[in-house]
């Protein structure tokens, strides 16, 4: 068992909090992602998770354990580093065993564990390496053995892969959420990267500001965002937004005229809102099409198997992506729509998302 | 002009200067240590090896060789070992800034004293009577202790200075060294489940090998000229229990004997044997601070 609760966490440094009494739970075997821009106390969550960064408020239980007060040492946790952290004058070996001979862990005990690790992350030819004479990716992976070795109630990582080139990135990914369904160890993993986030949790945490804006599947996130900054943060390419109104179960921004499934959005007539439209939601359609956008083509971004098609609509860019986009070229008439069901609605004032919760 | 150029037209003066002054005064110790000058008649003839074949049966010359070794392990490794105790100390245990800058401020002042100054006040500080140690010791029922006057613990009590005035210099520029670790490394060990000293034995002082090595070396070559020190502070008594070579060859050569080619040809050996030392000592660091 190793849930974890925190309860009312703030942390100040100086008078200005940075975390402003944050709840949060996370469930045995899950593997849950802070997600947030740089700045907005990812780190700082997990570090005081860890035992790193004293909490100025609030208390942290792991497994039932009020943890708040105790030793890093002491809270049976495990945390991967930005920068590896390894220990650069000990070999990879040394490395990985170092926590379990400060337990006073028998030699042999230490020896096959080090075995089964190095075997399951593939680290058995460079055992005997010094870190500095191995490539990042080596160095995650042994960081990763060091973590692992432990056996601890929960793992921490502090955006792991962001020293690691685009490939090596996507194939650690894939083996840190191998290793979790193997090992099911509770885990908490910190990015700043959308497309992580979304590929490797079950439950997204989305930080704004050292406060919790929203927290869900990464579908949820994706296709209710329950804020404009959730909506805007998420997904690649952007959402388009524009200032609209509601006229007549019809939401109006320009040329553009979407109508709204009666009862999904919680919005007065001649209400003032902003529009989302998800690029990846959209795609070509005839001119004459219901909710048909009509546009003049400014530029094509090919991505290989679609491509996005920026145009112009009522002298504002809009993008879309379609698979179609080769017909197109800079310049064409284009009339594009969005799916049905896929629109979003934001209160101009407050942000907030106007789905309404069953809808 | 080329870069090989500047280099070579930079450098030639001081070394010039430098060469010139090393050469002639190590040619001058050379000719004298094969005559027999000295300070009592204006004479001289030439005796060979004799004065350095006269040093192999030299009993003094030998004492003097053990003091010197003696003095150089005792504070190049007190010097470390006070310098990684008290920085990891200060580390741990001050962390405001303005605390740590006044402590290291007031270690730095024992080495900017000059060394006959720093050996006055210690003279003072251990007399028998009056000093400060003696009243310490007396706190404490031992005592009243000969210091400087003790064969056993002269040397030591002589170390003891040095060591306060480089130990306390070495400890500031560990503790400054100790702040520019990086310090993910160090937290990893935290939830490794090291403890503080743990940390350190294991972790942060093994980070900082290089530069320790280097500032062993430093002492190590600073240590060979303590010869004001010692001096001063007992003129390389009692007895000849703290007579260095370089005491022994002054008393030999200006003071007492005033045998100025014996002490040459002490001097020559003491050349030749440090460096000796030393390029063994160098070539050993630089293979352990890798
Ligand atoms: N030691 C510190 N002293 C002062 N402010 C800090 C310190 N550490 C972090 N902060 C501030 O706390 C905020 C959150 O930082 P952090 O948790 O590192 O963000 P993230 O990991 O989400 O990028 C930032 O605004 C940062 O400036
Ligand atoms: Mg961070």
């Amino acid at each position: 068992m190793a849930n974890i609760s925190c309860t009312g966490i703030t942390k100040s440094y100086g008078a200005h909090p940075v975390i402003d009494g944050l709840d949060l739970t996370v469930a045995d075997h899950e593997f849950v992602v802070f997600l947030g821009p740089s700045g907005c106390g990812k780190s700082t969550m997990l570090r005081m998770i860890a035992g790193l960064e004293e909490v100025t408020a609030g208390r942290i239980t792991i497994g039932g354990t009020d943890v708040t007060d105790l030793h890093p040492g002491a809270r049976g946790v495990a945390m991967v580093f930005q920068s590896y952290a390894l220990y650069p004058h000990m070999t990879v070996a040394d490395n990985i065993t170092f926590g379990l001979r400060r337990l006073g862990v028998p030699k042999d005990e230490v020896a096959r564990r080090l075995r089964d690790v190095a075997a399951m992350l593939g680290l058995d030819a460079l055992l005997d390496r010094k870190p500095k004479n191995m490539s990042g990716g080596q160095q995650q992976r042994v960081a990763m053995a060091r973590a692992m070795i432990k056996t601890p109630k929960v793992f921490l990582f502090d955006e792991p892969l962001s020293n690691l080139d685009a490939k090596l990135r996507e194939k650690l990914r894939t083996e840190i959420r191998k290793m979790h369904n193997a090992l099911k160890t509770t885990t908490i993993f910190v990015t700043h990267d959308q497309l992580e986030a979304m590929t490797i949790a079950d439950r997204i945490v989305l930080m704004r500001a050292g406060a919790i804006e929203q927290q869900g599947t990464p579908d949820e996130i994706f296709d209710r965002p329950a804020t404009r900054f959730v909506a805007d943060f998420i997904g690649s390419p952007t959402m388009n937004f524009r200032m609209g109104i509601i006229r007549n179960g019809v939401a109006e921004a320009g040329s553009i005229r979407i109508p709204l499934p009666p009862g999904r959005f919680a919005v007065a007539e001649g209400q003032e809102v902003e529009l989302g439209l998800r690029p990846a939601r959209m795609g070509l359609v005839a001119g004459d099409a219901p909710g048909a956008i009509h546009g003049r083509v400014v530029l094509i971004e090919n991505m290989g198997a679609e491509g996005q098609v920026i145009a112009e609509v009522n002298g504002a860019e809009m993008s879309f992506v379609t698979k179609e986009f080769r017909r197109l070229a800079p310049g064409d008439a284009v009339s594009f729509a969005l799916s049905p069901d896929h629109l979003h609605i934001f209160d101009r004032a407050s942000g907030r998302s106007l789905l309404n919760k069953d809808a | 002009m080329t870069r090989q150029r500047f280099i070579f037209l930079t450098l030639a003066p001081a070394t010039l200067v430098l060469v010139t002054l090393a050469l002639v005064s190590t040619g001058g110790a050379l000719w004298f240590s094969v005559m027999n000058r000295a300070l009592r008649s204006p004479d001289s003839e030439f005796v060979g090896a004799y004065n350095y074949l006269r040093l192999l049966r030299d009993k003094r010359f030998f004492n003097a060789l053990e003091i010197s070794a003696i003095w150089e392990v005792v504070t190049v490794a007190g010097t470390l070992i006070v310098a990684v105790l008290l920085a990891v100390l200060v580390h741990e245990t001050v962390k405001r800034a303005l605390w740590r800058n006044l402590i290291c401020f007031a270690f730095l002042a024992p080495v900017l004293l000059p060394r006959v100054a720093a050996a006055f006040i210690w003279r003072f500080l251990y007399s028998p009577s009056l000093g400060l140690a003696n009243w310490f010791a007396g706190l404490f029922g031992i005592g009243p202790i000969e210091f400087l006057a003790d064969p056993k613990i002269a040397l030591l009590s002589v170390a003891v200075v040095d060591i306060w005035q480089w130990g306390l210099f070495f400890t500031v520029i560990l503790v400054k060294l100790l702040e520019t670790l990086p310090q993910d490394p160090i937290e990893a060990a935290m939830l490794d489940n090291a403890r503080t000293w743990e940390i350190h034995a294991f972790v942060t002082l093994p980070m900082l090998r290089g530069p320790i090595i280097s500032l062993a070396l430093v002492k190590a070559v600073e240590s060979l000229r303590s010869f004001d020190l010692i001096f001063v502070m007992t003129g390389g008594g009692p007895g000849t229990a703290t007579e260095t070579l370089d005491l022994y060859a002054y008393q030999s050569g200006i003071n007492l004997g005033g045998r100025i080619s014996y002490a040459s040809a002490m001097s020559i050996l003491l050349l030749v044997v440090t460096t000796v030392a030393f390029t063994f000592i160098w070539r050993a660091g630089k293979k352990w601070s890798r």
